[in-house]
């Protein structure tokens, strides 16, 4: 494959998942209606909502700054440069050239950073509280992301992605106990970075009124929004990279192209599907308590390391 | 009539051993019930005789009623209510426990009383209020802030003074701003989270400020009253006996009925009506169906709190049972419209009974395994569990109702003290805890509920047939009573007097979560924000049954929220943006 073909690949597929993304946010919410028995929204729910969102009016506090008003677009912005490096429907990473895991771990970092001074920059007092929630999580969840990239780059020999995918796809990569043990830390760690119930402690509703997202609104709040709902499903599709990148296509060809499509979207469909059954048979952590759970997801991601060394 | 009194009055011992104690300071006695004694004392000693009654006879205070009656006697007076249940010295026996009423009269001369805050906390709520709305001054009072009013109520307007104004009236603000003060705590370092007007969580008006250290709640003040309504003024100014139960009703969305069988058992007893059998048994029916949706309600809530809208979503589900069941029983799927003086207005047929029969049997079913499921939810019993803790002493200071209480170890539930309507004539038993919790509120709820559904069952099966009415009665102008019923939340009391004039007198309704309130700001302490609203939630505040008293200009009132910044997006009409950029 040609370097062209391959950003062509990229463009298509930041494209599809940046459409896609609401669609599975608006399957995650039918999904929670019908646990809660109730009728729900219809799928294209999120659609409409951003629509309207984009027509309304914006209201911005007196205090915000410059990054209050860039935090959406660059959220938007990072996740879409993810999604066009992450090896989804070939399984090389289509901006191989441009980025790693490393990369994508910190593209992930970069707009939680800024949404973090953004909420303390409005003043609001919920939102400082949601900052230093939405911080803590993040300093709990990091370590395990990290150590677990790093294992699979231990593994594979590489950390660009293409590779560790190719080489999943091609069975060249031992399904060692420390492989399995880093796709559970790593699903883990998805799942709360999604900002899925019990760990959204940052947003909660109940007790921070959504935290620092409830100083957006309007076209802002449109695009976080969708930033939000991109994150969730390229954190997903990273996911799948690493350890199931069954189906992707390894050469340029019209069928490939779309068993690949069809598979990712299946398997996303079944993380999100399970993502939203666990959301819903819980309760939220209190979060002083939600330490204990992280601690188990990086106790295993340091185990799977150990495996590593140990060569087992 | 006097004579059955005189031979049953349960309250004897009391009095007797306040006229010891206090000598000439009690000056009057007045029967209005067995069980319902009225004692005009000095106005000087009664702080000391409420809090004797209060602390060593077992009292717990139901309400203060303020009257206006200068046009009777050339005085204000007040009312203290207490429910004396007796210390423990002796083995507890029904027959003691009553309703003492401590009154004293306030010249209008000099508007102002000793305070029986100082030494019973639990007055502080109903003193302010009789500042507000009498312009009688609690000597004494530490809190000098108001309650009711809205801080743009000019000074000297008195709503509930008999000359003061007409109940349509809406005086010019005084003021543009907001300008309660919340309490300054005097440490710059907390930070403040107001919780309010508007919360997210709470649907309801409600001003919380909480002083927090990062996650952690140092101590908590709260402003409400933003939904007056004026239904006291109303009552008294233009409906006559038979109307005020419709209004009753409308006094909660949720435990109308309660308020609207305490107006009538207020009513009755002032006038000594016997009312039929089947009537107390069909109201008793119906109080607990309302218990049914109302506890329902909490306990969905509670799931909702801490983030389990699973568990709400069934629950509510669920809940429609009981509402279609009130339905049947009264026409409408609120429990409304079914009192007049004297009995109910609708009885409760075969078929009627057949199918709410069949719905209890399912409607137990289905909740046992629901709360089975919600207690073995993951994280349930981790954020409830020690959160939101009402130490006992601070209830006993406080006398706080229902379930609140009842989770902090009492075991006080006014059906059993004060038997009203039918619940002396089936058997069932009280429900507490001693877990002091938001847990132990919760599970107090549950088992009630089941309680519930048995007293439904009983009554519909043991209920005796005959009248549902009497109307051979005479309105006999200033006698008044007190009514009372433990609504889903706790003790509805009210306070009635008669007029001469087919109109009420004087109206106190007093409802539940009104005696919850102000324990709340002990509850808040020690625990973390992410909790408030939950621990809010367990004492299953109803605001607007609190706030009963004068009429808001809503409009007004967002303009007066400005100073809350933080706040103000949810209230504020978006063209009118002073903020729009």
């Amino acid at each position: 494959m040609t370097t062209v073909q391959l950003i062509a690949v990229g463009v298509l597929q930041a494209l599809l998942l940046l459409i896609a993304a609401p669609l599975y946010s608006g399957f995650v919410r039918v999904m929670r209606a019908k646990i809660h028995s109730r009728k729900g929204p219809p799928l294209t729910q999120n659609y409409r909502d951003l629509f309207k969102l984009m027509n309304r009016q914006e209201v911005i506090s007196e205090q915000a700054g410059w990054i209050f008003r860039i935090t959406p677009y660059l959220t938007l912005a990072a996740m879409l440069l993810v999604a066009l490096i992450l090896p989804i429907l070939t399984v090389w990473s289509p901006l191989g050239m441009v980025g790693d895991l490393i990369l994508i771990i910190y593209l992930f970092a970069l707009p939680r950073v800024f949404f973090s001074i953004a909420g303390l920059e409005t003043g609001n007092s919920f939102g400082a509280v949601g900052v230093r929630r939405e911080l803590l999580m993040s300093a709990l969840v990091e370590p395990i992301l990290i150590l677990v990239v790093f294992v699979m780059a231990l593994l594979a020999g590489t950390t660009n992605l293409g590779g560790i995918s190719s080489q999943v796809v091609a069975r060249t990569l031992p399904y060692s106990m420390g492989f399995w043990l880093s796709m559970a830390s790593f699903a883990f760690a998805t799942f709360v970075e999604m900002g899925k119930l019990p760990f959204d402690v940052g947003e909660a509703e109940q007790e921070l009124q959504e935290g620092p997202l409830a100083e957006y609104s309007g076209r802002s709040l449109a695009i976080m929004k969708w930033g939000i709902y991109l994150k969730q499903l390229v954190l997903v599709g990273l996911f799948l990279a690493l350890f199931l990148p069954f189906g992707s296509m390894s050469s340029l060809t019209a069928v490939g192209g779309l068993v690949a499509l069809i598979s990712f979207a299946l398997k996303a469909l079944a993380f999100f599907f399970v993502a939203a059954f666990l959301e819903n048979i819980m309760a939220r952590t209190r979060f002083m308590k939600a330490p204990a759970a992280t601690w188990l997801a990086l106790g295993s991601a340091v185990l799977s390391f150990v495996f590593y060394l140990a060569n087992v | 009539m006097l004579e059955t009194i005189e031979q049953t009055k349960s309250g004897y011992r009391y009095v007797a051993a306040l006229r010891e104690q206090f000598g000439r300071a009690v000056q009057d006695e007045s029967w209005q019930a067995p069980d319902q004694v009225t004692l005009t004392v000095d106005l000087n000693t009664l702080p000391a005789i409420v809090s004797w009654l209060y602390y060593q006879q077992g009292g717990w205070l139901a309400v203060v009623a303020a009257n206006d009656e200068r046009p009777l006697n050339g005085n204000f007076a007040l009312y203290y209510v207490l429910s004396v249940e007796g210390n423990g010295s002796e083995p507890a026996q029904n027959s003691d426990k009553c309703y003492m009423v401590v009154r004293g009269l306030v010249p209008p001369y000099q508007p102002e009383f000793p305070a029986v805050t100082p030494h019973v906390p639990a007055a502080v709520w109903y003193e302010r209020e009789v500042r507000d709305m009498f312009g009688l001054q609690p000597v004494g009072i530490q809190d000098e802030r108001r309650l009711v009013l809205p801080d743009d109520w000019p000074e000297d307007l008195y709503p509930l003074r008999k000359d003061t104004m007409d109940y349509r009236l809406r005086p010019e603000p005084t003021t543009e701003n907001e300008t309660y003060e919340f309490l300054d705590i005097g440490d710059e370092e907390l930070v403040q989270i107001p919780l309010g007007p508007l919360h997210i969580t709470s649907d309801e008006p409600g001003h919380f400020r909480l002083f927090v250290d990062g996650e952690h709640i140092v101590d908590a003040d709260y402003r409400l009253f933003y939904v007056h309504r004026g239904m006291e003024k109303l009552a008294e100014t233009r409906m006559n006996y038979d109307q005020v139960p419709f209004l009753a009703d409308r006094i909660c969305g949720i435990c109308g009925y309660a308020h609207n069988v305490a107006y009538a058992n207020s009513i009755e007893r002032a006038l000594d009506i016997t009312i039929p059998e089947r009537a107390h048994y069909i109201r008793t029916i119906l109080l607990e169906v309302e218990r049914l949706h109302s506890h329902l309600l909490n306990l969905g809530l509670a799931c909702h709190f801490v983030g389990f809208d699973t568990g709400f979503m069934q629950l509510f589900r669920v809940r429609e049972k009981a509402m279609q069941m009130a339905e049947v029983l009264t026409g409408t799927r609120k429990t409304y419209g079914m009192n007049l003086i004297g009995g109910v207005r609708r009885d409760i047929l075969k078929d009627q009974r057949v199918q709410t029969l069949k719905w209890i049997a399912e409607l137990r079913q289905e909740v046992t395994s629901l709360v089975s499921i919600l207690l073995e939810t993951p994280y349930i019993v981790q954020r409830t569990q020690n959160v939101g803790r009402l130490e006992p002493q601070v209830a006993r200071d406080y006398s706080p109702v229902g379930p609140t209480l009842r989770g902090s170890g009492f075991d006080r539930d006014i059906r059993v003290i004060h038997p009203y309507s039918a619940y002396d004539r089936v058997p069932w038993t009280t429900s507490y805890k001693d877990g002091c919790d938001v847990l132990a509120r919760t599970l107090v709820r549950a088992e009630e509920f089941f309680t519930s559904l048995s007293l439904v069952e009983t009554c519909l099966e043991t209920m005796p047939e005959g009248p549902i009415l009497v109307e051979d009665f005479q309105y006999k102008p200033y006698r008044f009573a007190l009514g009372y019923v433990e609504a889903p939340r706790g003790e509805d009391i009210h306070w009635s007097m008669l007029g001469d004039n087919q109109k009420l007198y004087r109206w106190r309704c007093r409802a539940s979560s009104y005696n919850n309130w102000p324990p709340l700001r002990y509850m808040l302490r020690n625990n973390t924000i992410s909790d408030a609203p939950l621990i809010v939630a367990s004492i299953d505040p109803c605001y607007s049954c609190t706030e009963r008293v004068t009429v808001v200009d809503v409009r007004k009132k967002k303009a007066q929220i400005i100073p809350y910044k933080e706040m103000e997006r949810y209230c504020r009409e978006r063209k009118d943006s002073p903020l729009k950029t």
